[in-house]
């Protein structure tokens, strides 16, 4: 098994537990969502698999090596230019929907600027380390959070006031045809494996087939918790008034004999880390395929000039963007994102099959 | 490229400095925390509410018990109250302390009190992890109790609500999100209990049930330990039993009750419900020689069951589900107007009580 890739794909996972996949999956459970994202899981560990196995050929090469003696440059800068603009869209829903949180439930009388200028200050300075920085960054962040995130799941799991009763009535909608809306905000908790695209530099030999086995089962415990331990606690009928499902969740958890009673901040302050790094990973694909579509050296100036611009995007977002429009923004983000995956895997899937023969 | 230069590395130490600034730009000696809420009906005014708010007052000296205050206001909402009171005192008021939620007797005989009941859960301070309760007779006076053994204001509730001093199977403790869950799920209905105020003490023993929008029964002690065992939220409490002449009273340690409901075609529906508790002897008007032990189980089973037979036709007749069966009922068929034939089943249905007793022992004596 190869620890680096799970990484990647295991931290969408948890990221979406928070922001937005919860809040759609739980608006749809009575329309489509339960068989949606049974229809999300082969699609994405699918997707995984042949990604992987095309990217495998090219071993310890990113996406800018693989297509550095590529002589189609037209098509190449129309390559890389989607595809970062999708990440760096991705970066920037999550930066916005969490700046939204804190500013919400820790701290209301602090201008989202500022928060937003703390966190920019560091996703900028871990984007710009090589990658194999950012790899052991988010190691790092992993191993220290996941345990937490796990007991506070478990804490969940076990309470009292979770409502077996309501999570089933949601399953006996099961029949509901599919919304594309549920299947596609499920199929975004497995999409962190497209990160190779730049990871791969770190990632040596080959993926086997037992990391896709790993992922597969992850995927299934991870969307019944982000799906339906809201369900449990907030009801089959009433889940859906809550704007973040899991931070009310979380709220409602009481650790009586921790330091802190409430869940709510213990949960907000693991996510504080894992959110950063989920930012960085994904702006980190970006800043990499910008500098490859610039032809010769990267100056210092050009850098500069794409964190200016990265700047200046995250602020008009913040600025513009509030709770409601973000949410809606996100769902079309969510469809279109997963048309542009499925097709950006499957030329590049054509396409590595052709340079072997 | 040097991730690190000397200049932005200082930009980013000055930059956290931004993070160091305690309670949101606000100190605490700045700031008024609210322990408990009371909403009541006002009287003699064209107003519809009294809130209160119950603030712990911080003292200097650690010897006396901390003092509290209480400031109340009439308005039709409660966004408008809290306006109000915010210019009555002379600090921020800061709600995230807030532990207890106490509605008046009253309020909760009216309907159309949601607008308050939602303001609780939209307010983002207000933890969802809040206890809520009906206070007798109002809100108000409970909110003024002050027992003696009490160190922090309104601590001798949260106790008390949290079980983490007492434990009672009389005491139904209801935290602020299962409220609202249960204000909104169809097939189960909110239940809060009542706490009384006495002169230096609370009595919460009784549990106030609700339809959706009001009040609609009380039970009385030993229907609320009833339906705590109907529930699985208590295991230990006191059965007294009459078998002839002798009494005794059983300590359980131990009580699960499992439920399911049968629908047969062409039959009444009903609902079989199996209670199992285990415990020991406690207290005996009369000697209980351990041979017959298994008659007093029987006797303990046959009055049990009538009991909780009643303690449910009861709740049935008001046409409330505390325990959630129109839940079960739901979450067991496919069909989607299953709530409605549920509406239908419901006041039709019977309870085929099966309790079992097991007497483990009679304490350290015979």
């Amino acid at each position: 098994m190869n620890r680096y890739f799970l990484y990647l794909v295991l931290l969408n996972m948890i990221v979406n537990v928070i922001i937005f996949v919860p809040k759609i999956l739980i608006d749809y459970r009575y329309e489509g969502a339960v068989m949606g994202v049974i229809i999300a899981i082969p699609i994405g560990v699918a997707l995984n698999y042949v990604y992987c196995m095309a990217i495998n050929k090219f071993p310890s090469q990113g996406m800018p090596e693989i297509l550095a003696t590529s002589k189609h440059r037209l098509f190449k800068i129309i390559h890389f230019y989607s595809i970062q603009l999708i990440w760096f869209a991705a970066g920037l829903i999550t930066l916005v929907g969490f700046i939204d949180i804190l500013a919400r439930f820790v701290n209301p009388e602090m201008p989202k600027l500022a928060l937003l200028v703390i966190y920019l200050a560091a996703i900028f300075l871990i984007i710009q380390m090589p990658t194999q920085r950012v790899m052991y960054f988010l190691e790092i962040v992993l191993f220290l959070n996941i345990p937490l995130i796990g007991f506070i799941i478990f804490q969940a799991l076990t309470n009292k006031f979770l409502s077996w009763d309501s999570m089933l009535e949601v399953g006996t909608h099961i029949f509901a045809s599919p919304s594309l809306k549920s299947i596609a905000a499920a199929t975004y908790c497995f999409s962190g494996y497209a990160n190779l695209i730049i990871f791969n530099r770190v990632i040596k030999g080959k993926l086997k087939i037992w990391n896709f086995i790993t992922i597969l089962f992850l995927g299934i415990f991870n969307l019944f918790t982000t799906f339906f331990i809201p369900i449990g606690f907030h009801g089959s009928d009433g889940a859906q008034q809550y704007l973040y499902p899991w931070i009310s969740t979380a709220d409602s958890l009481r650790l009586t004999y921790s330091p802190i009673e409430r869940v709510i901040f213990l949960f907000l302050m693991f996510y504080m880390s894992i959110t950063l790094i989920s930012i960085s990973v994904h702006w980190h694909v970006s800043f990499e395929l910008i500098k490859a579509t610039f032809k010769g050296k990267f100056s210092k100036k050009k850098n500069w000039i794409v964190i200016a611009t990265y700047t200046v995007c995250s602020v008009a977002a913040v600025i513009y963007l509030n709770t409601v429009l973000l949410n809606k923004i996100t769902v079309y983000w969510l469809v279109f994102h997963l048309g542009f995956e499925i097709l950006v895997v499957a030329v590049f899937f054509i396409w590595a099959r052709r340079q072997t023969v | 490229m040097k991730p690190f230069s000397s200049w932005k590395f200082l930009v980013v130490v000055l930059l956290t400095g931004l993070l160091l600034n305690g309670c949101g730009f606000k100190d605490i000696d700045k700031r008024f925390f609210v322990v408990s809420i009371g909403v009541d009906l006002a009287k003699n005014s064209p107003k519809k509410y009294l809130v209160s708010l119950k603030f712990a007052v911080p003292s200097s000296s650690k010897d006396k018990p901390t003092a509290f205050m209480i400031v109340s206001e009439k308005a039709d909402s409660m966004s408008e109250a809290v306006r109000i009171i915010k210019t009555k005192v002379d600090k921020e008021i800061d709600f995230s302390h807030a532990k207890v939620i106490v509605y008046g007797d009253e309020v909760v005989k009216e309907n159309g009190n949601s607008g308050i009941n939602y303001w609780f859960v939209r307010r983002r301070d207000i933890q969802s992890i809040a206890w809520v309760a009906i206070g007798k007779p109002s809100a108000l006076k409970v909110l003024k109790v002050q027992p003696k053994s009490e160190y922090i204001p309104s601590n001798a509730l949260f106790l008390a609500l949290g079980r983490d001093g007492s434990e009672s199977p009389y005491i139904i403790s209801e935290y602020l999100f299962d409220f609202k869950y249960r204000l909104i799920e169809r097939g189960f209905d909110p239940l809060l209990p009542i706490i009384k105020a006495k002169k230096d003490l609370f009595e919460i023993n009784t549990v106030g049930l609700f339809n959706k929008s009001k009040l609609k029964l009380t039970l009385n002690p030993e229907e609320t330990k009833i339906l705590n065992f109907l529930r699985n939220r208590e295991e230990k409490s006191a059965n007294k039993i009459t078998k002839g002449k002798t009494t005794i009273v059983i300590a359980t340690h131990k009580v699960k009750t499992k439920y399911k409901i049968y629908t047969p075609k062409g039959e009444p529906p009903y609902i079989k419900v199996n209670v199992s508790l285990e415990g020991s002897v406690e207290e005996a008007t009369r000697l209980v020689p351990n041979d017959k032990l298994s008659d007093y189980e029987r006797a303990t089973e046959k009055s049990l069951s009538k009991e909780i037979e009643n303690v449910l036709s009861k709740i049935q007749k008001a046409n409330v589900d505390p325990i959630g069966f129109g839940l079960r009922y739901r979450s067991r068929h496919f069909n989607n107007d299953d709530w409605e034939e549920w509406k239908r089943i419901y006041p039709l249905i019977k309870f085929k009580v099966k309790t079992k007793v097991q007497i483990e022992d009679t304490g350290i004596i015979e």
